[in-house]
């Protein structure tokens, strides 16, 4: 078998296009996630039952079923009654997706604030949400960093799923390429490797602002 | 200033306090005063309920009867609730610098930050001259060198300078010590008694829970000695550490003395 690179070459800045696309769905899904996360978790483990007992259902929700599904459901399912643009779906729904798993390991990390922390904000005067927003939630969000940059690099993967509902990011950008190319083996093998090549770029940062907030668990 | 009549003025009033977890009553009716200035020492042995009563003057353990008074006014509110309540003891704690026994300092903010962020933030103090005050207090406890550093870089006596130092910030009316030298390292403990010492040099008024003895016997102006959620006896720490009346006092000290 012959390998040919040229149609790659060729359609190069039509892939660089949906690395664009793809990132930019990312970073918004990771801000979204993050912070919805951050609340979702505080939401549920200080206020009361009545609130939360619909966030712990909507994590619940969002975590064991597909990502794909979801995105369909979201899409297609709603689309029936109102039709949502493709990205705004797969952002929506990845970030769904991720701030039930990012909330998860919050709701972990602020746990595991230890309880004389609390004591020690409340003995200077601080109230309750004063101490959780300037305390709790800090050490929490810095313990969390390890696992965050994990989900993270998932959701970057995962954004190659947005390519079933029309969103063209990388993936999807590929298809129109192989589909007068011929030539899947060799895009594929080069979508892979720059998918590698941004997740090593994304290890490095989480390695980086790991060693970064070390000193400061 | 009158100080003759300040030194009579109550700081603090612990009366007939009681407190139960579950079924097992830690407090059954403590009666202590702190006098302005005064430093006062309770020793006991583990579970006599000293912790809880200290932690109780500092509304961290919720008394279930009596009464508890900060400079004549009532710590303890049950008529109070929610948010009202709230307010009521984030002001009383601002004059009451707790010192605890495992520091509890906040490791993600630097040496000074865990110092100037109450004022900062609860007095609103210009970053500026918290700052200042800062230094002013590191300088005090004699760790002016580790402004920026982060408490996870700290000795167990460094920390516990520092601790003292985050306390002092809020110019509290009065200071609780919670065992906080029984965390650290025998070598170590020397330089918190002094930063105490110090304090007390000032006419800081102190409650102090403590298993350190020597150091009660020498700063403090009255000694107490808890058991079984009870006083068993109170003196001058003098007499106290030298000659209790109670047998239990005696067995305590000689027990704890020898050890």
């Amino acid at each position: 078998m012959e390998f040919d690179f040229t149609p790659v070459i060729t359609y190069f800045p039509t892939l660089l296009k949906g690395v664009g696309v793809g990132s930019l769905v990312a970073v918004i899904v990771a801000f979204m996630s993050i912070v919805g996360g951050l609340l979702v978790a505080v939401i549920s483990i200080y206020i009361n039952k009545i609130v939360s007992w619909p966030l712990r259902f909507f994590i619940w929700l969002f975590m064991t079923t597909p990502l794909l599904l979801q995105l369909y459901f979201l899409y297609f399912g709603l689309g029936e009654w109102i039709l949502i643009p493709a990205i705004f779906v797969g952002i929506l729904g990845l970030g769904f997706h991720y701030m039930a798993y990012n909330a998860d390991i919050f709701v972990a990390t602020i746990k595991s604030v230890s309880n004389g922390q609390y004591e020690a904000s409340r003995s200077l005067g601080f109230g309750h949400a004063a101490t959780i927003f300037y305390i709790i939630v800090p050490q929490a969000f810095i313990r969390s960093i390890p696992q965050l940059g994990n989900n993270m690099i998932l959701m970057v993967k995962d954004t190659s799923v947005l390519s079933a509902i029309g969103v063209a990011e990388l993936v999807y950008a590929s298809q129109y390429a192989i589909s007068v190319s011929f030539r899947p083996f060799e895009f594929f093998i080069v979508i892979a490797a720059m998918y590698y090549l941004i997740n090593i770029f994304m290890e490095l940062g989480q390695v980086w602002l790991e060693r970064e907030t070390a000193y400061r668990r | 200033m009158n100080t003759e009549r300040n030194k009579d003025e109550p700081m603090i009033e612990i009366r007939d306090v009681h407190k139960s977890f579950g079924d097992l009553e830690v407090l059954k009716g403590i009666n202590l005063t702190v006098n302005r200035g005064k430093i006062v020492s309770i020793i006991g042995p583990s579970g006599s309920g000293k912790s809880t009563l200290l932690r109780s003057v500092n509304h961290l353990e919720v008394i279930d009867q009596g009464n508890i008074l900060l400079d004549g006014v009532q710590v303890n509110r049950p008529d109070m609730k929610g948010l009202q309540f709230e307010r009521h003891i984030n002001h009383i704690r601002q004059n009451m610098g707790m010192v605890f026994q495992h520091f509890n300092l906040f490791p993600h903010l630097s040496t000074i930050d865990n110092i100037t962020l109450a004022p900062r933030k609860l007095k609103k103090m210009p970053p500026k001259i918290a700052r200042e005050l800062g230094m002013e207090l590191l300088n005090r406890v004699g760790l002016a060198s580790k402004a920026d550093v982060f408490p996870n870089w700290l000795s167990g006596g460094q920390k516990q300078r520092v601790a003292i130092a985050r306390a002092l910030a809020m110019e509290p009316k009065v200071m609780l010590f919670d065992e906080a030298t029984s965390a650290l390292d025998p070598e170590l403990v020397e330089e918190v008694n002094q930063v105490m010492q110090s304090l007390a040099e000032e006419q800081m008024t102190m409650l102090i829970v403590t298993h350190e003895m020597g150091f009660a016997r020498d700063v403090s102006d009255w000694a107490m000695f808890m058991d079984g959620g009870v006083v068993v006896e109170e003196c001058a720490p003098q007499k106290l550490f030298s000659n209790p009346d109670q047998e239990r006092t005696q067995n305590f000290l000689r027990k704890h003395l020898n050890s």
